[in-house]
């Protein structure tokens, strides 16, 4: 009987120790986090317009603003790729073409599906319309990745149909 | 006891004589960064919960050993990832899962159960350095083969060189990961580094 109650209580104790200690370093750590992600978000967003001054939104739709005036809008798509979620930000103009994307999060292959950060795949999407947001297979105006093309195509849907839920939920307002 | 150091890196080099912690080792050692970024994450985990462990040994029941081994580890990979995803963000990025499944790395528990467990902490804080180290440079020699070939260039936090051939993309596939370790520790085993 005895030795039984030694193993629970040496077991409660250790993991009532360790929570405490997680708490404690996850009060500490996590300002911080939400830091990097901000900074992080907003590293992208000046990428995508290098004028922004400021930005304001919710619900994965900002407007983008510089010296007060509006100059264009950031959609959060979010999409599958080959190897796990896909989550870009789509730079959006006051005319509604393409200004920019910006590859947020993705887990492709290494050196294969993961080439649709690079940027010579994401700037061929700037200034297009969102009809030419296709594969050139698929009579769009995209190159796919040579021998990418599931994560290709994953990153160009994505953008396309983000684009079209955004755009609608922006004008059901 | 500096043989409970030294025998960590040669003698029972976690990955080509234990051949522990295999799954992390090829999935990460895509890039040198990420390698040593792995290497001292499992160097620190492996420190403290040796160090913990070793010092609880005579506390904790022989029944739930296991059960507060988990505990202890998983304390310690949680503290690496938070610290990481706050100061260090772009290297949490790239070693992803990784992280948290250093938990489950065979290499830690083993250590725990058969060394921690039953040697004194000195002995056993050495012990988790020489097998951090041993486990750190598999990788590194692992990564410099599979980013070479596979990326044509070498770069240490960004620092590098490209060289002038065109890359085999295979070797940073997982495929090439399992050739490159396969072929390190045949060739390894033939010059009589290892037995």
């Amino acid at each position: 009987m005895k030795e039984s109650w030694k193993r629970v209580i040496v077991l409660t104790s250790i993991v009532a120790i360790s929570v405490v200690v997680l708490s404690s370093i996850y009060n500490i750590t996590e300002p911080e986090i939400a830091k990097q992600k901000e900074i992080k978000f907003e590293e992208m967003l000046q990428s995508i317009f290098p004028l922004a001054t400021d930005y304001s939104g919710k619900e994965g739709i900002y407007e983008i603003y510089s010296d007060n005036k509006r100059v264009g809008y950031a959609l959060m798509a979010n999409g599958k790729g080959y190897g796990g979620d896909i989550e870009i930000l789509v730079g959006v103009n006051e005319d509604k073409t393409i200004k920019g994307i910006k590859i947020l999060k993705q887990t492709e292959t290494p050196g294969l599906g993961a080439k649709i950060t690079e940027r010579w795949f994401t700037d061929q999407f700037s200034g297009k319309p969102i009809g030419d947001i296709r594969l050139k297979k698929d009579d769009g105006k995209i190159d796919a990745i040579t021998g990418a093309t599931i994560s290709s195509s994953a990153a160009v849907d994505t953008v396309y149909e983000g684009y079209m839920e955004k755009i609608k939920m922006m004008e059901e307002k | 006891m500096i043989k409970d150091f030294t025998n960590g890196i040669v003698k029972v080099n976690p990955i080509f004589v234990l051949a522990l912690g295999l799954c992390p080792a090829l999935a990460i050692s895509t890039s040198i960064d990420n390698a040593i970024g792995m290497g001292a994450s499992v160097i620190f985990v492996l420190l403290f919960s040796n160090l913990m462990i070793s010092l609880l040994r005579n506390v904790i029941p022989k029944e739930v050993r296991i059960p507060c081994f988990i505990v202890i580890i998983a304390t310690f990979v949680t503290i690496v990832s938070l610290a990481l995803q706050a100061y260090l963000p772009a290297l949490n990025e790239s070693l992803g899962i990784y992280v948290p499944l250093i938990v489950v790395n065979c290499i830690i528990l083993g250590r725990a159960e058969a060394f921690a467990s039953k040697n004194p902490v000195s002995r056993s804080v050495l012990d988790a350095l020489g097998i951090g180290l041993g486990f750190t440079l598999s990788l590194i020699i692992i990564s410099i083969i599979r980013e070479l070939l596979g990326t044509g260039g070498i770069s240490v936090f960004g620092y590098g060189v490209t060289l002038p051939f065109s890359p085999a993309t295979f070797f940073i596939m997982p495929a090439g990961a399992f050739l490159v370790i396969g072929l390190l520790l045949g060739l390894f085993k033939r010059v009589g580094v290892i037995r």
